[in-house]
């Protein structure tokens, strides 16, 4: 199409800038039932899966039906998600923080027309638009990142393995049969954007290979320092060389034999590049959670080293993902999440019901605190 | 890369317009960055903070923090904004000849 100015005009790129007015106000978008009970909640209750009920002190009620998003959605999406707010629940609707849509009534009568119109609803190839669930002891969404469609440091995809892993996870999206929440999250390379540090099941894009060195730009496109000083593991020296053409240039080294392939100086410097099409894969991680419930917080921990990238379906990363929840699911105690389970029957059992290969690469061996995840007593299991 | 003609010098930028080499820069590239930022008039103030940057990036090899250009040029932040409306890295670094910021941006 065409240009069509919105009325800013670029040779005076000031004049009548609107700026630091920061986002609306949320009050401005609740529905009436909540803008009315707001602070005077008693209690809520989930009826089934995906749709809860809060009671307020004032005898009002809000049900509340949790609906899958894809999270990267088109306008058209959109659209149709305000259809359907506009239709049942008055033009009212929210996103919750692991990007499921939720849509407010406020009565009972109203929550069967919604659920039903909800799971009607199917893309042409079959999957459900709007799919129900993610309450309670199940599986919500998987928080992700940007992966292929959008990012230059990606070791795997987001939205594809996302895909493919609710597909294989879908039934505890719409059930509540587990132990306790179980999070999965993903991110595509290890700047870890998201939760996957502190997930119980993580999905982690990973490199085999070091960076390669673009000599010829590196000086030009980077600020050397930044590069070096990007470096985790001090593998990344200054050093001068000499082009083919003769030409002397400033550059970096790298030694391979400390890159462990972090990909932190491709962020600062274009020039060093190390995505590669059968290095690059997947880790898992498994036994993190943010909820201070029980116990404290946890991070995360490395339980399969590498799978490789197999797009579109990504089978091996789905099969060990769903390895980890059913054993899960059959050993856990109730409200007991994935790291409490793996903590309380020991890693090494762990790794026995989950039918995960122990590696040698699981073996911590980062600085010091290395020492601290080494296990420093006989009590272990055979 | 693309190439730009600006006042009888030809120059290769990225797609971002960042200039390819750092020295390549001359008073010419400024003057184009000048249009291309939709930046009125080049005062002392301007020249002060491409000095302070370039003088920088060639004596240590990276640009200066927002908090070192602050302190030498004696700018707070908010009057680098007003001398480039884009920032000190999209609009200053860009006239200066500097690289491209890298990282998450």
């Amino acid at each position: 199409m065409a240009f069509v100015s919105s009325g800013y005009n670029p040779k005076e790129p000031m004049k009548d800038r609107i700026t630091d007015i920061g986002p609306k106000h949320f009050e401005e978008f609740y529905p009436p039932v909540i803008k009315n009970n707001k602070g005077k909640w008693l209690y809520h209750e989930i009826l089934e899966p995906g749709v809860l009920v809060h009671v307020s002190e004032t005898g009002d009620e809000v049900y509340t039906v949790r609906a899958g998003g894809c999270r990267l959605m088109s306008i058209e999406h959109i659209r149709e998600i305000c259809e359907i707010a506009d239709k049942h629940c008055n033009g009212y609707l929210r996103f919750t923080t692991r990007n499921n849509i939720e849509f407010m009534v406020d009565s009972k009568s109203k929550v069967k027309p919604l659920v039903d119109d909800l799971m009607s609803r199917k893309q042409p190839g079959g999957c459900y638009k709007f799919p129900v669930g993610g309450t309670g002891a199940g599986i919500t969404n998987i928080v992700h990142t940007q992966g292929w469609i959008h990012c230059h440091t990606p070791a795997t995809d987001a939205s594809g393995p996302v895909k493919a892993t609710m597909d294989v996870l879908f039934d505890d999206f719409r059930t509540m049969r587990l132990p306790a929440h179980v999070r999965v999250s993903l991110a595509c390379c290890l700047n870890m954007c998201g939760a996957v540090h502190c997930s119980d099941i993580a999905i982690l894009g990973y490199h085999r290979k070091p960076p390669l060195l673009d000599h010829e730009y590196l000086d030009k496109m980077c600020e050397v320092p930044l590069a070096i000083a990007a470096c985790p593991t001090a593998a990344i020296k200054p050093s001068k060389v000499t082009l083919p053409s003769g030409v002397e240039v400033k550059s970096v080294a790298v030694n391979n034999d400390r890159c462990m392939f972090c990909g932190n100086c491709y962020t600062m410097c274009p020039s060093m590049p190390l995505a590669d099409t059968e290095g690059d894969g997947i880790v898992i991680m498994a036994g993190g959670k943010v909820s201070n419930r029980l116990s404290a917080p946890k991070f995360s921990k490395v339980v399969v080293a590498f799978l490789p990238n197999e797009a579109p379906r990504w089978p091996q990363t789905t099969a060990v993902i769903k390895k980890i929840v059913e054993a899960y699911a059959k050993g856990a105690n109730k409200y007991e999440r994935v790291g409490e389970w793996a903590e309380r029957i020991g890693w090494e059992r762990f790794f026995e019901k989950c039918e995960i290969e122990f590696t040698h690469h699981l073996i911590d061996d980062f600085r010091d605190p290395a020492y601290f995840t080494w296990r420093q007593t006989t009590q272990f299991k055979f | 890369m693309p190439t730009v003609e600006f006042q009888g010098k030809s120059f290769t930028i990225d797609e971002d317009g960042f200039i390819d080499d750092y020295k390549n820069w001359s008073q010419e590239w400024v003057q184009y960055v000048k249009k291309e930022e939709g930046i009125d008039e080049l005062n002392e103030e301007h020249q002060n903070v491409i000095k302070v940057l370039r003088e920088y990036y060639e004596k240590n090899g990276i640009a200066p923090m927002v908090r070192v250009l602050s302190k030498v040029t004696g700018f707070k932040l908010k009057h680098i904004y007003e001398l480039f409306p884009s920032g000190p890295g999209k609009g200053a670094c860009k006239m200066a000849g500097l690289p491209k910021p890298t990282g998450c941006v």
